[in-house]
């Protein structure tokens, strides 16, 4: 199964899906966090650290064609199968992979092409496969997230957080893009304001599986840079996040 | 088949991967060494399968090993130059094995086992008995195979070295594989979606224009992704050698490109060059006033000796046009002994980057290196040309030809030539003017104001007596 969360910047996606991983550790689960923000704090998020991102092989890759380095009788694909094995951080609870940089000036189509298809056979080994999209819409238009199950769009109270939301929701209207489930989540919810706010929001047609709380915890723990992974059982957010994923794995009173 | 092997086989557990969390033992791969390797000898033990250096049950849980498979095989039909072949099938068969993730080849390998394996008493001599009985069904003029899989450090070290000496070989073999030797030529329309009549034709000696497919590639492409954009493409009859054109490629371009292209070059810039897409590593393009080829790259910045960076040459040649004079090329097609060759290869190359010189030195023949000349010793027309003179580089034949005939041919009364002074402004090679009647309007090296006006008379088709 393959859960993307996206949302505009700036909104918490980092922060849904380590809250999400971190749910998921104990359930016997083969986990891959993949982090397809350029500007990735996913490693941070989960304290993992990754050596090499897709981004770097895809430019290895480049370099070691264009010295013609690499072997005419071994090709690319099992090439970049390796390279890609190479950059899966493997942790004794989950892997993660870091999408990395985008690409530089020239042509990518076959390279990117065939990073597609061996990330899906990668894919194909886990449970569980959680993504943190880059921030915006683009990941719609390039079609990175279309094989995704359940698509969750993260917004925080403002308006245009909650714009951004009905854009991603309409883009994939438009564009065909069929998640088998897509809901919303609104962040850093001040609980006094939060009826209200659900309301309005519900009234732009947007499906909301939960809230998650302003929490004290979570700046904190931005500000000292420290896991968000690491947040005390007993955290607002964390327990939020618990029930979404209940929510949206056990299927159980969607609003 | 498989009855006393421990774990599953087949093509289901294709594509399988080992979590370290689930790993028993790794063997090869990044933190450690090894190879593998696949050689035809004359005389095998049949069957045998040897384990040299700690099994599995000696080995302890989340390690790293040093691993060498060597496959030995037989039969009468084989050869030596099947070997590669042969072993990069080792990759696919191995990965059949549930709970054993193979990657790569080589001195590349990486494998794991995973705990469950383990568990069910899975040992070295399992590996060796499934690729035993796959490689032989596979290929059935595999007659005899013996298989030795050691794990004995220093056994290990010292058999790869060895390995290295012969993938080298097979490189120099590989790089040597031509358009001759194979029947089947591949197609590639991926860059379509916005050259929508580009079509590759990837070549043992022209990998497609982006560089990143090679005929290998290809290969390996068109099988595992057969719906992806990448096709086979018998290339039928040779019609020219020389140049590369070949009756089914013609017809299979003709059909992809919708009907715009029915003739392709695959070595030349005239006439039929090849088609360019857009992502193209490197534009090779003909000189008029120098009768001579100057090669840009993607990463030069400069201006051409055209007068035009790489960025406005590649606009006016790319989206899936053949422009003759113009064609997108990959580095790794300048390193093919067919480089342009019915145009005369290097000895026809006047200019190009001093980057993508010194990137292709060790294929630019020695006797001419010296005298084609980067940006750093010329580019301008002049310049070039006073530096291509001293340098003695072959053009100059080529020059002094064109002048001996252009004194013995009397210029047609039905030509006039008009040359202007008009300074250059920007530069088209080559522009026809539409014009009705029997007069068709050319504009030679136009640039906004054109350097040549020819206004020539169409053969008469009722003056032939």
């Amino acid at each position: 199964m393959i859960v993307a969360v996206s949302g505009k910047g700036g909104t918490g996606k980092t922060l849904v899906a380590s809250l999400i991983i971190r749910n998921l550790l104990d359930k016997d689960l083969d986990i891959l966090a993949i982090d397809a923000d350029p500007d990735s704090n996913l490693p941070e998020a989960l304290g993992a650290k990754a050596e090499k991102t897709v981004g770097d092989v895809r430019e290895e890759l480049k370099r070691e064609t264009g010295k013609g380095e690499i072997p005419y009788e071994m090709g690319k694909w099992d090439v970049l199968e390796y390279k890609i094995m190479e950059a899966v951080v493997e942790t004794s609870k989950f892997d993660m992979l870091v999408m990395g940089r985008p690409e530089g000036s020239g042509c990518y189509c076959a390279v990117n092409n065939m990073l597609r298809k061996i990330i899906e056979t990668l894919s194909n080994n886990y449970d569980v496969i959680v993504v943190d999209t880059e921030a915006g819409l683009e990941h719609l238009s390039r079609r990175t997230t279309q094989n995704v199950d359940i698509m969750l769009i993260v917004t925080d109270t403002s308006k245009r957080g909650i714009l951004t939301a009905q854009r991603i929701k309409e883009l994939s209207d438009e564009l065909d893009i069929k998640f088998k489930e897509m809901y919303f989540i609104l962040n850093r919810a001040n609980p006094k304001k939060k009826e209200e706010l659900l309301r309005k929001i519900e009234d732009t047609g947007l499906n909301i599986i939960g809230t998650i709380n302003e929490d004290e915890n979570v700046t904190e723990y931005d500000i000292e840079g420290k896991p968000l992974i690491e947040l005390p059982e007993n955290s607002s957010s964390v327990l939020n996040v618990s029930e979404i994923v209940n929510k949206i794995l056990y299927k159980k009173e969607i609003r | 088949m498989f009855e006393d092997i421990p774990v599953d086989v087949g093509h289901v557990y294709e594509g399988e991967r080992i979590r370290s969390a689930n790993m028993f033992v790794e063997l090869a791969g990044p933190k450690s060494v090894g190879a593998e390797l696949l050689r035809v000898v004359e005389k095998v033990d049949d069957g045998k399968i040897e384990v040299i250096g700690p099994d599995t049950d000696e080995m302890i849980e989340g390690e790293s090993y040093k691993f060498v498979l060597q496959v030995n095989v037989q039969g009468d039909l084989l050869e030596e130059e099947i070997e590669g072949v042969l072993e990069t099938k080792i990759h696919e068969l191995s990965n059949y094995i549930q709970g054993y993730m193979h990657l790569n080849h080589r001195d590349q390998i990486w494998c794991r086992i995973s705990k469950e394996a383990f568990e069910s008493g899975f040992k070295f001599k399992h590996i060796g008995k499934v690729l035993g009985i796959l490689l032989k069904e596979e290929f059935p003029i595999i007659q005899g195979i013996e298989i030795k899989i050691s794990t004995d450090p220093k056994e290990v070290e010292k058999f790869v070295e060895k390995a290295m000496e012969i993938y080298e070989k097979r490189d120099a073999m590989a790089r040597e594989l031509s358009d001759e030797d194979v029947d089947v030529f591949y197609g590639c329309v991926m860059c379509q979606s916005f050259a929508p009549t580009h079509v590759c034709i990837v070549s043992p000696d022209r990998s497609g224009l982006c560089g990143a497919l090679t005929w290998f590639d290809c290969r390996a492409s068109a099988k595992i992704d057969p719906e992806g954009p990448v096709f086979e493409v018998n290339k039928g009859n040779t019609l020219d050698d020389v140049r590369g054109e070949y009756d089914n490629v013609n017809d299979v371009v003709a059909d992809k490109s919708q009907g715009t292209f029915n003739r392709v070059y695959l070595h030349s810039v005239f006439e039929y060059p090849h088609t360019s897409c857009g992502c193209f590593e490197a534009v090779a393009f003909y000189i008029p006033d120098l009768d001579g080829i100057g090669i840009v790259d993607r990463s030069f910045k400069g201006e051409t000796p055209l007068g035009v960076p790489f960025s406005s040459m590649a606009g006016q040649c790319s989206g899936g046009k053949q422009v003759e004079g113009f064609t997108g090329i990959c580095i790794e097609y300048m390193r093919s002994p067919k480089f342009l060759q019915a145009d005369g290869g290097y000895e026809r190359v006047i200019w190009l980057p001093k980057e993508l010189k010194d990137l292709l030195d060790d294929f630019i023949p020695e006797e001419i290196k010296d005298k084609i000349p980067t940006e750093e010793d010329a580019t301008k027309i002049k310049d070039i040309k006073e530096f291509l003179s001293k340098a003695d580089h072959p053009i100059i034949i080529r020059w002094e030809e064109t002048e001996a005939e252009k004194i013995e041919t009397k210029k047609s009364d039905d030509e006039i030539v008009m040359e202007s002074t008009i300074p250059q402004v920007a530069y088209a090679p080559e522009i026809s003017v539409p014009a009705s009647g029997e007069f068709r309007i050319i504009l030679k090296n136009a640039k906004i104001y054109a350097e040549k006006v020819i206004i020539r008379r169409n053969e008469n088709k009722f003056d032939k007596s």
